[in-house]
C-alpha cells in the first residue's frame, strides 16, 4: 500500500482558493466599537477628574449617606465575565457548523446579560442616590445607565444574530455576524471592567 | 432583509435612464428618501451641508456684528450673542463643512477604489437621515430658545440631545467610509495604492471617529446635568464650551486632513503630472490626521481651558506645519514640472493648502506666552512677561478658526468643480469657480486678520463681547471678511443650482480632465454599480499604466468597459 496524503488529490495547477469576502461588518463593528470605547472612556476621565478634583478639597466624594457596596457590582463583573465565555463559544460551535449550540450559547448569553441588568437595577435601589440631590450622582448615574443601554445594543445585536444563525444564515463558512456580535459584546463587557474599577472600586 | 446586508442600489421603478444609458439616479420622493445609492445619499450630504454652511455664516456675521458692539444691547435687552454664535460655529462645523466632506467622500470614495457601492449603503442613508434630522431639531432649539444662553431649560435640553444626534449621524457615515476603504477596494488596491483624497477621507473618518464621541459623551452630561437641575441655563460658557475639544487648534485641523489629500488628487490631474512621490504623501496626510487627534488627547484639558502651557501640545502644534509644508512642497513639483493650466479646481487646491498652511503656522503665535514664561521659570527669570503676547483666551482663536474655515471652504469648491462632472454630470461654471474661491480665500483672510488683531488687543474670547474701547476699525474688518466668505458659500451654492438647472449636461465622456484613477473610467456620472466589473489596479495610477482590466471581463480599455455597461442597461 503506497502512501496517500489529501494533498495528492489536488492537482497542482488548480488555481488557488478566492479570498474569503471582505469581512465588512466585522471592520465595521470594530470601528463603531473603538468610537463607543472613546466617547465612554471620555465619560469615565470626567468622571475621575472631577473626583480628583473634589477630593482634593477635601471633601467626600460619594454623596452624603451613600454607601456603594461591593458585593453587586463584583458579582455583576462575574455574571459578564461568564458571559464573554459563552458569546465565544458560540462563535466556536457555528465554526464548526453547530448551529443548536451555537443558539444554545447565544440565549444563556443573553440570560447573563439579563442577568446583569437585573443586579445594577437592585444596586440602584440600595444604593439610595437621588439623582437630584447631587451633580455625582448625575455623573454616576449618566457612566452606569450609558453602559446599561450600550448591554442591551450589545444583547439586540445578539438577538438578531442568533434568530439569523438559527435560520442557517450562518455557517463555518461565513460567521461574520456571530463574530461581530462577539466582538461587539466583548467591548461591552470590557467597558464594565473600566467602570466596576472607576466607580465601584476607587469610589 | 437587515440594516447590515447590502442591497441593490436602487429601486429601478424610481430611477431615471441617464442620457448614456447608464447614468441613473432616483428622480421621485420616494425613490430619494429611501435610497441606497451611495451617489445619492452622498449629493445630499453635500447640498444639506452647503444650506448649512451659508446659514451659518449669515448667523457669522450677525454674531461678530454682536460682538463688535457693545452698546448694542446694553440698553436692557436680552444677550442673544452666545446662542448666535454658537449655532453659527457649531452650524458650520458639523452642519456644514464635515457633512459635505462626508458628501464627497460618500460620492467618491467607491468610485476611487474601484467598489461598486459605498459599505452599508443603508447605514449610509440612516446616518444622512439622523445627521438631517439632527440638524433641523438643533434649529428647532435655538429656535425656540435653546442653546447656550437660551432661556428654556427643555430647548436647552433638547440643543445637547439633537446636537448629539448630528454628531452621531456624521460619526456612522464615517464608519460606513472607514469600512468601505479598509473592505471593499478592487483587486490589486492596496491601502498604499489609494488616491490621496480616499486616504485623506480615511485618515479624516478615523479621526472623526475616534473623537467625536467624546463630544457626544459631553453632551449626554449636559442634558442629564440641565435636566436634573444642576447646571443652570444661564451658564452658557459651560455649556458653549463643550464643543470646543473640536473647535480649537489642533483638534480643529481634522476638518483640514481631506484638503491635503483632495488637493494632492486634484493639483496631480490639472498639472498632469501625478504628484512625484505617493506613499511619502499618504505618510504626510496621516502624520497631520495623528497630530490633529493625538495631540489633542494629551493636551484635551489645557485645550479646554484654552491654556497652551501642555508641552505635548506646544511640540505639536510646531510639527503640524510639517506635513502641510511636505505636501505642499509635492504639489509644487507637479507645478512646476508639469502643465499649469489654470481652472477653478487648481486654483482652489492650491489656495486651500496654503491657507491650511498660514492657519497652522498662525496658530504658533499662541505659543509665544508658553516659551518665553518656560524660558523664564528654567533659564532666566529676567523676562518681562507683563509685556509679552499673550493670545489664549482672546478673539484670536477665532481667527485660527476662520482660516481652517476658509481653507476647507475653498477645497471643497475645488473639488466639486474637480468631480463636477462625476457628481452633478455637469461641469460648473468656471468663471463663478475663480469667484467662489477668490471670495472664500479673500474672505477668510480678512476675516481672520481681523480676529486675530483683536486677538492681539485683548479682546476676550467670544462668545463674550468685546470691550469698550476696541478698535472700530478692526471691528468692521472681522465683519467684512465674514460677510465675504459667505457670500462665497453662497456662490458655491448658487454654481451648482446654476449648473444642475441650466446647463447641458456633460454627456458620458468618463475622464473629463484626463485624470490617472479610477473614478475617470466610468461614465458620467456613474452608473448603479459604478464598473462592469471589479477593476484590477497595480498601480496608484491605473489609468496611465494602459489598459484598464476587469476580474471576469476581457482586457479592455475604460472605453470598451463603459461599453459594455451601456450594453448591460
Amino acid at each position: 500500500m503506497t502512501d496517500v496524503t489529501p494533498y495528492d488529490f489536488i492537482p497542482a495547477d488548480v488555481a488557488p482558493a478566492t479570498p474569503a469576502r471582505p469581512r465588512l461588518l466585522v471592520l465595521a463593528t470594530s470601528l463603531a466599537s473603538a468610537a463607543i470605547a472613546m466617547g465612554f472612556m471620555g465619560l469615565i476621565g470626567q468622571y475621575v477628574g472631577q473626583r480628583a478634583d473634589v477630593i482634593a478639597t477635601g471633601e467626600r466624594w460619594l454623596p452624603d449617606g451613600v454607601v456603594i457596596p461591593l458585593t453587586q457590582p463584583n458579582f455583576m463583573g462575574l455574571t459578564l465575565a461568564l458571559s464573554v465565555i459563552t458569546i465565544w463559544w458560540s462563535v466556536s460551535a457555528i465554526k464548526n457548523d453547530d448551529r443548536p449550540n451555537a443558539f444554545i450559547a447565544f440565549v444563556i448569553s443573553l440570560v447573563f446579560a439579563f442577568a446583569y441588568l437585573a443586579q445594577t437595577a437592585y444596586l440602584f435601589t440600595i444604593m439610595e442616590m437621588e439623582i437630584l440631590a447631587s451633580d455625582r450622582a448625575v455623573l454616576i448615574y449618566g457612566i452606569v445607565g450609558s453602559h446599561m443601554v450600550l448591554t442591551i445594543c450589545a444583547m439586540g445585536f445578539a438577538a438578531i444574530m442568533a434568530l439569523r444563525t438559527l435560520g442557517g444564515e450562518y455557517s463555518a463558512r461565513d460567521y461574520e455576524g456571530v463574530l461581530s456580535s462577539a466582538l461587539f459584546w466583548t467591548m461591552t463587557v470590557s467597558l464594565y471592567g473600566v467602570l466596576w474599577y472607576a466607580i465601584y472600586i476607587t469610589k | 432583509m437587515a440594516l447590515t446586508e447590502t442591497r441593490p442600489d436602487t429601486h429601478a421603478h424610481s430611477s431615471t435612464t441617464g442620457a448614456d444609458g447608464g447614468a441613473t439616479a432616483p428622480t421621485t420622493v420616494d425613490g430619494v428618501l429611501g435610497t441606497g445609492d451611495h451617489k445619492t445619499i452622498g449629493r445630499l450630504f453635500i447640498i444639506g451641508g452647503v444650506f448649512c454652511l451659508i446659514g451659518a455664516l449669515i448667523l457669522g456675521v450677525v454674531a461678530v456684528f454682536y460682538a463688535n458692539n457693545f452698546d448694542s444691547l446694553a440698553a436692557g435687552g436680552t444677550d442673544y450673542l452666545p446662542q448666535i454664535w454658537s449655532l453659527s460655529r457649531d452650524l458650520a462645523l458639523f452642519g456644514g463643512l464635515a457633512p459635505i466632506l462626508i458628501g464627497i467622500a460618500l460620492y467618491m470614495v467607491p468610485l476611487q477604489i474601484g467598489a461598486p457601492s459605498t459599505a452599508f449603503p443603508r447605514g449610509a442613508a440612516a446616518a444622512l437621515w439622523t445627521w438631517f434630522l439632527g440638524t433641523d431639531l438643533l434649529i428647532l432649539a435655538y429656535v425656540f430658545n435653546g442653546g447656550p444662553g437660551g432661556g428654556r431649560a427643555d430647548f436647552v435640553v433638547l440643543w445637547a440631545a439633537s446636537l448629539a444626534m448630528m454628531l452621531g449621524g456624521l460619526v456612522w457615515a464615517m464608519v460606513c467610509i472607514a469600512t468601505t476603504i479598509l473592505g471593499a477596494r478592487t483587486q490589486g488596491m492596496t491601502l498604499e495604492r489609494v488616491p490621496h483624497a480616499t486616504w485623506s477621507f480615511f485618515v479624516f473618518s478615523l479621526v472623526g471617529i475616534f473623537s467625536l464621541p467624546m463630544v457626544m459623551t459631553e453632551l449626554l452630561l449636559v442634558f442629564l446635568r440641565v435636566r436634573y437641575l444642576h447646571l443652570p441655563v444661564t451658564e452658557s460658557a459651560s455649556l458653549t464650551s463643550v464643543v470646543d475639544g473640536m473647535s480649537l487648534a489642533p483638534a480643529i485641523y481634522w476638518l483640514g486632513i481631506p484638503v491635503l489629500g483632495m488637493g494632492a488628487d486634484i493639483i496631480g490631474v490639472h498639472t498632469e503630472r501625478p504628484i512625484k512621490f505617493h506613499q511619502p504623501l499618504l505618510v504626510a496626510v496621516g502624520l497631520f490626521g495623528v497630530l490633529s487627534f493625538g495631540v489633542d488627547i494629551v493636551g484635551l484639558s489645557s485645550v479646554r481651558g484654552v491654556d497652551f502651557s501642555n508641552g505635548a501640545l506646544v511640540v505639536g502644534l510646531i510639527i503640524a506645519v510639517l506635513p502641510v509644508l511636505g505636501v505642499l512642497a509635492l504639489a509644487g513639483d507637479s507645478i512646476r514640472n508639469g502643465t499649469f493650466t489654470p481652472r477653478a479646481a487648481l486654483i482652489g487646491a492650491l489656495v486651500s493648502g496654503l491657507l491650511l498652511l498660514l492657519a497652522t503656522a498662525a496658530s504658533l503665535l499662541a505659543l509665544v506666552e508658553p516659551i518665553m514664561s518656560f524660558i523664564d521659570r528654567n533659564i532666566t527669570d529676567s523676562i518681562d512677561m507683563t509685556n509679552t503676547l499673550i493670545l489664549n483666551g482672546t478673539r484670536f482663536h477665532e481667527g485660527i478658526r476662520a482660516l481652517v474655515v476658509g481653507a476647507v471652504l475653498v477645497a471643497i469648491i475645488a473639488a466639486l468643480h474637480h468631480w463636477s462632472t462625476k457628481i452633478w454630470g455637469r461641469r460648473m461654471a468656471e468663471p463663478l469657480g475663480f469667484f467662489a474661491v477668490l471670495a472664500a480665500a479673500g474672505g477668510s483672510i480678512v476675516w481672520a486678520v481681523g480676529e486675530i488683531a483683536a486677538g492681539f488687543d485683548d479682546q476676550p474670547w467670544l462668545p463674550a463681547r468685546a470691550t469698550e474701547d476696541f478698535n472700530s476699525g478692526l471691528a468692521t474688518l472681522s465683519l467684512v471678511g465674514v460677510a465675504i466668505t459667505a457670500g462665497a458659500a453662497a456662490i458655491l451654492g448658487a454654481n451648482m443650482a446654476m449648473s444642475f438647472v441650466g446647463r447641458k449636461q456633460a454627456g458620458s465622456s468618463p475622464n473629463t480632465w484626463s485624470g490617472t484613477t479610477l473614478e475617470w473610467a466610468t461614465p458620467s456620472p456613474p452608473p448603479i454599480g459604478n464598473f462592469p466589473a471589479p477593476p484590477i489596479v497595480a498601480s496608484p495610477t491605473p489609468l496611465a499604466d494602459g489598459e484598464l482590466t476587469y476580474a471576469g471581463l476581457e482586457a479592455s480599455s475604460a472605453d470598451d468597459a463603459e461599453q459594455n455597461e451601456s450594453e448591460q442597461q
